[in-house]
């Protein structure tokens, strides 16, 4: 081809041709890199240089202690000797050596030989089979055929049976003569394992203890292209078939990649090693092998959250826990949010959000402090009763009930506690609905205040009629107070100030359960205070204040007690008055959403004030939605105003409004502010009074408000670990039904139930000092006994049906406690639910139990006073039997054993006796039979020294005795 | 800067701009010899030289270069969705820059008697081989390393798992379609989504039937088919790739209209006052009820749709387009203007929409018909 044919110049083509390919070459040189260059590649690779270091110190380590080894060098020495030993006389066995070679051949040929003729034996079988099967001429010389073959085989393993013999004769001569050196060897592998391992490690992974061919593969398989057949640095990863990630329209098994840089989080000897190494902190509950959360059953994501299959930084959706980290991240692994994953890490401080997915039935979470706080505060708060949340469908109203509430408030305390609630008990549960940032300005300040006094005037005036006994006398409030402090008041309810920086604990939470009794003198009666005390219950069925029985002079002296406190400034606060004008208008508003303007306006003018003080405060109460919490004439059957939380954890982000302000488009974010000011997202909007965001502010602290975004975050839909919940039995049920009423009406205040609770022991030891005139440490020492029981092993100890009527209606079990179980009213479902729940915590048959055989034969039974009496255990020195009261002060008086025989199981009172601390630690009961030495621990001459006779003989006796007859037990006739 | 910035938010809304551009490329592209003089007197010819290119080309570019330092400018344009859209938008103006260029040269060469400058490269014989196979095989590699950094550098726009219970705010069709779907701001689904697009496929096919000329072919030339060309071009860059480009970069949430340094804020709210015509009609001008018949009360829609198609066509015949009429004839004339009123009717339907917020010109929501 001639230059001058072509169009185009040559030369410039050949040089763009050879740029761009050059260009192309780079590009593709560029995008191996950038697939190969990834940042889990390099955690590992850091990783692997960390364990190598991890291991060679601990080799060495290994390795200088055996040297320090004495046995171990004297161990060497001997195996020197052997070796030099067994080198000696091995030139005497070479014959023998080649013999045993020649051997082997001979016998690996007849081996073969079998093998062919067997093989052979099995298709003349076949043959001669067949052959007689469908009988042919062959079938002789068939069956000929099988029978020479037969022989053959026999044979041959005959002549292979007595080679291989032969074989093992020599064999054994060679290996005595070594048996020695063997055995020290052995020895040596045995002292040296470990060091050995850890060798055999090094030599898997570190390239400096590496062959040279090994070296070489190791790099190989890492390189591009190659490192898809078996490379060292890959994708690790959990399958989890039974977990699932939801993409909205079907669930995907969960795959958690985490460990592919998570490298040490599974190994305890990298506790101290920098993220993403780091181990696990908690080993023993989460992902050990023998922990309750393997990490091959459960992976990562089910409970953090996060993208499992993600494998970068980002894109396995980290969430940083707090700004400064953010930063950090955003710097080190150029960290972005990633908003395309519905759900994304929890943040550190809400991790135990992730336990209520499959705990979410119970109500206690061992371990789980925070989220155990924010469900507690969920109860206290009573999120419940404005937000529907389906654990929560059955419980009452929080607060109380306002039906009868003309008998014991005035308009005007009902006016300014709802206008600022903490003006009369700084530390109420009833939220603040006024003041607040939407509502604070003047204009709708004026407005709010005409609302707060329609809605007292609608509830005084629906109010219904309470029935007041009169007082029977002036009662003595010094009385009261001593009272107060002793019979249990305190467990429930505080009397005074509390500092406010305290942290919020579960404990605090028990000891508010009931408000704070401060400055009652401002807001009621002694007369009402009295009639309540007496029966709660006249005054509101539903009420959880339980009922002390306390006698007519008592409930007046703590009347007058609660009474003489009064809160003048709260006193002091103006009440404003009725502005009809203003009422007006809040009508107009209501009314014109329902009819015309017109017609509304002349509803309004045929109204009369009364009227329109009623109607409207009846909207704003429906508005406000204060029936949801407090029991109220007319709304009865009003649906609560909050939006369902029962799966607010797992909420778009999208469908919550974050209005006008700039926070991070998270759920923790929105939730965590919500809290904080629950009309935040109203900031900078312009709405009428009744758009405006209502939730009250319950000016949560900041441990508080973490603990309640906890538990919000937890409050998920399940779906995806429907498998893994915990599973529904009739034990857990039982176990979830009893804790709530337990929750519901605080019974670990005064009893240590499930090793929580008891808190009313401070106030406890306070009224050992106040009034009973025991010094500090006295009291330390006493309180256990003065206060109500530890309810550990409740159910073991008595029977079922004596624990539904003492919980129906108490009974005095030890006389010496001032502190009084209450009567609380329990319906049948909360009884047999606390019945079962005792049970069931103890594995204790329900409701039924064997019938144990307590009668005593003549010998028995004297042997039982025996143990019985002062000479021995002396156990009426404490006990109480019948009516009869123990010499020593009350201190040291244990329960009535005229009760045992109705309360007490045999089994219990069996184990009881062998040992009363193992039951209940801490106990005052001596311990007769020391478990160390039982067999030799009871008295020697009683029934022959046998202890659990002793024991049995003894029981049998104590269940003889009842009030009655406290000397005479049924005995039988001795045989 | 932040005045320009406003400004140009305020240029960019659809009622200002879309004015603006179509008065602009009608007289880029002047169909007639009247607008063809206005042009020369303007000297707007000029862009089609090289300084004229260079110009622009710098403006457009320091306009994205001056936008990129706005941070609600750049994390629209920078979204790798959205990065093809400003390629299509630089890509296209230089080609057509590139042929407007080319075209006014051949004209200057035309009107000295000489030949275009492709009428020689006609006669010239190349071989396939090496010189067309040789710049192909060269396109393609530098297409492949193209399209090989892009991917490198731009990750994959993939979005959520899908939820029916959360759709994206804005919801935007591919790219390709979002001239339609902003037509349908302005008309109903069954004409934005079904009619239009078929028309405009059935208009493409009837174009080699209806253009008559035998000027112009093989090579470039502005003069011999002034009309074909404007009409064209200004369905193209407007009805087509201008509407794209508001629907990429300037709808926001709600399908609501952002300025191009505006923040794209969910609450934003616009006022929504559009009256159909009938109501125009009868409550405004003739302060009457609106009758219950429906024929009766979309008499005036009616109306004005008859003389659209039915009267204006045989008056253009006669007036303006009497030279076409006379070359096409009676049946690809009426084609060729029904055609031409469907296309016209998306810009006045605008402009009905911004200067009188009507709704609808015939609106029977009984039936689903709304034109």
């Amino acid at each position: 081809m001639l230059p001058d044919e072509r169009h185009y110049n040559r030369n410039k083509l050949n040089l763009i041709f050879s740029i761009s390919s050059i260009l192309l070459l780079l590009s593709l040189g560029w995008l191996f890199l950038s697939d190969y260059v990834r940042q889990w590649k390099h955690h590992q690779t850091e990783f692997r240089t960390l364990e190598i270091a991890k291991t060679k110190a601990k080799y060495e380590e290994a390795h200088r202690a055996l040297e320090s080894q004495e046995a171990y060098q004297a161990l060497l020495k001997e195996i020197k000797e052997a070796r030099k030993d067994y080198e000696a006389s091995r030139s005497g066995l070479e014959d023998l050596k080649k013999e045993i070679v020649h051997l082997r051949a001979k016998r690996d040929l007849t081996e073969q030989e079998l093998k062919f003729a067997k093989s052979e034996l099995d298709a003349a079988r076949y043959r001669y089979e067949s052959a007689k099967a469908q009988p042919s001429e062959s079938l002789e010389e068939a069956k000929a055929d099988f029978l020479k073959y037969d022989k053959k085989v026999k044979d041959l393993q005959l002549v292979v049976e007595e080679s291989n013999q032969k074989l093992k004769d020599k064999v054994a001569i060679i290996d005595r003569s070594s048996e020695s050196l063997r055995n020290l060897e052995r020895d040596l592998h045995q002292m040296t394992s470990q060091k050995d391992v850890l060798e055999r490690k090094l030599k898997i992974i570190d390239p400096s203890a590496m062959s040279l061919a090994t070296r070489i593969a190791d790099k190989v398989r890492d390189l591009p292209l190659i490192d898809f057949a078996n490379p060292n640095v890959k994708i690790q990863q959990i399958v989890l078939r039974d977990l699932t990630d939801n993409v909205n329209f079907m669930q995907v098994p969960k795959v958690d990649r985490c460990i592919t840089c998570h490298q040490g989080i599974t190994n305890p000897e990298y506790k101290d090693a920098p993220q993403p190494y780091r181990t696990h902190p908690n080993l023993e509950l989460y992902l050990g092998k023998n922990s309750p959360h393997p990490l091959e059953e459960l992976g990562c994501t089910v409970c953090h959250g996060g993208r499992g299959r993600g494998t970068d930084f980002t894109s396995a959706a980290h969430t940083p826990s707090e700004e400064k980290q953010k930063e950090e991240w955003k710097r080190k692994y150029q960290w972005t949010r990633m908003e395309l994953w519905d759900e994304p890490m929890l943040p550190l401080q809400y991790a135990q959000a992730g336990c209520f997915k499959c705990h979410g039935n119970q109500v206690t979470l061992q371990g789980a402090e925070k989220l155990n706080l924010g469900i507690h505060l969920v109860e206290k708060a009573g999120c419940f009763n404005c937000h529907l949340i389906k654990q929560y469908e059955d419980w009452p109203r929080s607060g109380p009930s306002l039906r009868k509430l003309d008998s014991k408030l005035t308009k005007d305390w009902a006016y300014r506690w709802i206008e600022n609630p903490r003006s009369f008990r700084h530390n109420t549960w009833m939220p603040t609905f006024f003041n607040q940032s939407n509502n604070g300005d003047p204009e709708s300040k004026k407005r709010t205040q005409q609302e707060i006094l329609a809605m007292v005037h609608y509830l005084v005036s629906a109010s219904e009629p309470f029935e007041m006994k009169p007082l029977p006398a002036s009662g003595n409030a010094e009385r009261g107070k001593e009272l107060v402090s002793s019979v249990g008041c305190l467990a429930c309810h505080q009397i005074q100030r509390v500092e406010d920086n305290q942290a919020t604990t579960r404990d605090i939470l028990r000891r508010q359960h009931g408000p704070n009794l401060i400055g009652l003198g401002s807001k009621t009666t002694k007369e009402w205070l009295y009639n309540w005390l007496k029966d709660p219950a006249r005054y509101h069925a539903q009420t959880r204040m339980p009922n002390l029985r306390l006698t007519d002079q008592e409930a007046a002296d703590i009347a007058a007690y609660l009474a003489s406190d009064r809160n003048d400034d709260f006193d002091k606060k103006v009440v404003p008055e009725v502005n009809e004008q203003a009422i007006d208008e809040i009508l107009l508003g209501f009314l014109t959403k329902m009819e015309t303007h017109t017609a509304a306006k002349q509803k309004v003018t045929s109204m009369d004030l009364n009227q329109k003080l009623n109607f409207a405060g009846e909207r704003l109460i429906s508005h406000y939605g204060c029936y949801a919490c407090h029991d109220i004439k007319g709304f009865e059957h009003a649906n609560p105003v909050g939006t369902e939380l029962t799966e607010e954890g797992s909420k778009s982000v999208h469908k919550l409004d974050f209005g006008l302000t700039h926070l991070d488009h998270t759920n923790f974010a929105w939730f965590e502010q919500k809290l904080r000011n629950p009309r935040i997202f109203d900031e900078g909007k312009v709405k009428v009074p009744d758009e405006k965001l209502k939730m009250p502010n319950f000016y949560f602290s900041e441990e508080e408000n973490d603990a309640l975004v906890t538990a919000l975050m937890g409050f998920v839909d399940g779906a995806s670990v429907e498998r893994r919940k915990m599973p529904r039995t009739t034990r857990n049920l039982h176990l979830e039904a009893g804790q709530k009423v337990v929750h519901l009406y605080n019974c670990q205040a005064c009893h240590v139930i499930e090793g929580e609770g008891g808190t009313i022991r401070e106030s406890i030891q306070e009224w050992l000092v106040k009034y009973d005139n025991r010094s500090e440490s006295e009291a330390d020492a006493l309180v256990t006994s003065f206060s109500p029981p530890n309810l550990i092993g409740e159910g073991k100890k008595v029977h079922t049906e004596w624990l539904y009527h003492f919980l129906e209606h108490p009974t005095t079990i030890r006389p010496w406690l001032k502190v009084r179980m209450p009567s609380f009213n329990f319906n049948a479902t909360r009884l047999n639910a606390l019945v079962k729940y005792f049970n069931e915590l103890d594995n204790e048959e329900f409701p039924f139990t064997e019938r144990v055989d307590t009668t005593l034969t003549e010998e028995e039974h004297k042997a039982a006073l025996k143990l019985f009496s002062k000479e021995y255990f002396d156990c009426a020195q404490c006990h109480i039997v019948g009516n009869k009261m123990p010499p020593g002060s009350p201190d040291r008086w244990a329960p009535n054993f005229a009760l045992a025989k109705e309360r007490l199981k045999p089994q219990w009172i069996m184990e009881w006796l062998k040992n009363p601390a193992a039951l209940l630690p801490g106990t005052k009961m001596p311990t007769y039979f020391d478990p160390a030495t039982f067999e030799d621990s009871g008295p020697s001459d009683i029934l022959e020294g046998n202890e659990h006779e002793q024991i049995r003989v003894l029981r049998n006796y104590l269940l003889s005795l009842s009030a009655e007859n406290e000397t005479k037990p049924m005995i039988l006739p001795s045989e | 800067m932040e005045a320009f910035k406003d400004f140009v938010n305020h240029v960019t809304r659809p009622r200002v701009l879309f004015p603006l551009l179509l008065v602009f490329t009608v007289l880029m592209f002047p169909p007639n010899e009247i607008l063809f003089k206005i042009n020369k007197k303007l000297r707007l010819y000029k862009l089609w030289t090289r300084m004229g290119g260079i110009i622009f080309f710098s403006l457009m570019i320091a306009f994205f270069a001056f936008g990129l330092t706005d941070p609600n400018f750049k994390k629209i344009v920078t979204k790798p969705d959205n990065v093809p859209i400003v390629g299509l938008l630089f890509l296209v103006n230089f080609f057509l820059w590139v042929s407007m260029k080319q075209a006014y040269e051949n004209d200057a060469r035309m009107d000295e008697g000489k030949e275009s400058s492709e009428a020689g490269d006609a006669k010239e014989k190349v071989l396939v081989w090496p010189d067309l196979v040789y710049i192909e095989f060269i396109s393609l590699i530098l297409c492949t390393i193209l399209l090989m950094v892009w991917s490198i550098l731009l990750k994959a726009p993939l979005e959520e798992p899908a939820n029916p219970t959360v759709s994206p705010n804005p919801s935007k069709a591919p790219w390709y379609f979002l001239g339609l779907q902003e037509m349908l701001v302005y008309f109903d689904p069954w004409l934005a989504g079904v009619v239009f697009p078929t028309v405009i496929i059935l208009g493409l096919m009837a174009i080699p039937y209806l253009d008559s000329n035998k000027k112009g072919r093989g090579y470039y030339s502005f003069k011999e088919r002034k009309m074909a060309i404007s009409i064209f071009v200004t369905l193209w860059l407007l009805f087509w790739i201008f509407l794209i480009t508001v629907g990429t970069f300037l709808r926001g949430p709600n399908w609501n209209f952002f300025g191009p340094f505006e923040y794209w804020d969910v609450n934003k709210l616009e006022v929504l006052t559009n009256v159909n015509l009938s109501e125009y009609f009868y409550m405004i001008w003739f302060k009457r009820q609106v009758p219950q018949n429906i024929i009766l009360r979309e008499l005036p829609g009616f109306f004005l749709m008859v003389s659209y198609f039915g009267i204006l066509p045989p008056l253009l015949a006669k007036t303006l387009f009497r030279n076409i009429f006379k070359n096409l004839g009676a049946f690809r004339y009426s084609v060729f203007v029904v055609l031409l009123l469907i296309a016209a009717s998306l810009p006045m339907k605008m402009f009905l929409r911004w200067a009188f917020n009507i709704k609808y010109i015939i609106a029977i929501p009984e039936f689903f018909f709304n034109i």
